[in-house]
């Protein structure tokens, strides 16, 4: 992991120079900085170490297999795609359920999260943002608030808060999701109104 | 403080390096520097799955051990495929095609030779 000589070379170059000569090469080197994130994913799916080991090693050969085939626009969107899949398709394999595969536009989500940071642009988003934060539940306004806010660590509104370490990151992750909703829903209103 | 409240609405993808990221699950970084890479990983929904999984991991500092192993594994992978076809550009050589044509011409010659001097025979 240490001394990558090619860190100054951006995902997208690597997947350029990959198409221009169809080198695995540049693959690896791609792929290598993704091995943790994967690692992960696969766990948080799979819920064994070995299993997620194995599960890394065959998304690494199936993105091999698909750059192959086709043009990839945004690898991490994608890589996360293919991943999430993969887990979903070992989890069916060995519950025999059916689970729904994840096949996100990933085009639109970036066009999404463009129109998203001009957004974040506008003061009055922001007006409408500390307004949301007084609507959320009161753990998740806490946790925001001190993460956010206060740019404490987990560890800090963990001791402050007395909420265990799972709760705070599930009550800023909800609380982040829910703040999205609100401002959306505020915004809609707005619209409506003129 | 308004920058603080565009934090909580960025959605911007900034990776962490690996190497951080395993620092911060073996608990060796700064409150500080804890809470820039919390923030960082809740940018992304890959980010937020995959810190979730490892914070499961029941030895820490086995995950690097884990991640070379699998890395090691990549590039003998990307690097074997690389060989063969190097081997298969060798065979794409055109002398191998010139060498073939010229062989195929002589047992050509040769068979109408030998059949010609059996019918005069």
């Amino acid at each position: 992991m240490k001394g990558d000589k090619y860190q100054h070379i951006t995902d997208q170059e690597l997947l350029e120079k990959f198409y221009a000569d169809h080198k695995n090469e540049w693959l690896g080197i791609l792929l290598q900085r993704y091995t943790l994130l994967l690692l992960g994913v696969s766990m948080k799916y799979l819920k064994n170490e070995e299993q997620a080991k194995d599960s890394v090693q065959q998304i690494f050969l199936k993105v091999i297999q698909e750059l192959h085939k086709y043009k990839v626009e945004y690898f991490k969107s994608w890589l996360y795609m293919v991943a999430k899949n993969h887990c979903l398709m070992k989890l069916r394999e060995s519950n025999g359920k059916s689970t729904v595969e994840v096949n996100d536009n990933i085009t639109n989500k970036a066009d999404e999260e463009a129109d998203r940071q001009v957004l974040l642009q506008n003061d009055h988003t922001l007006d409408l943002l500390e307004l949301s934060l007084k609507e959320l539940n009161p753990e998740q306004q806490q946790c925001v608030t001190l993460f956010y806010l206060q740019k404490k660590s987990y560890q800090e509104v963990s001791d402050e808060t007395g909420f265990t370490m799972l709760q705070v990151k599930s009550y800023i992750q909800n609380g982040k999701r829910n703040l999205r909703i609100l401002i959306e829903k505020k915004q809609e209103e707005e619209k409506n109104n003129k | 403080m308004s920058e603080n409240y565009k934090d909580i609405l960025s959605n911007l993808s900034t990776s962490v390096d690996q190497e951080t990221l395993l620092l911060y699950l073996q608990g060796k970084l700064s409150e500080d520097k804890k809470h820039e890479i919390e923030k960082q990983l809740l940018q992304t929904e890959f980010d937020e799955e995959a810190m979730d999984g490892l914070q499961e991991f029941k030895d820490k500092e086995q995950l690097q051990y884990m991640v070379e192993m699998l890395n090691r594994d990549l590039k003998k992978k990307t690097e074997k495929k690389k060989r063969r076809r190097e081997k298969m550009n060798i065979k794409d050589q055109p002398w191998l095609y010139v060498s073939i044509l010229i062989l195929i011409i002589i047992l050509a010659l040769s068979y109408i030779f030998i059949r010609r001097m059996l019918t005069n025979e």
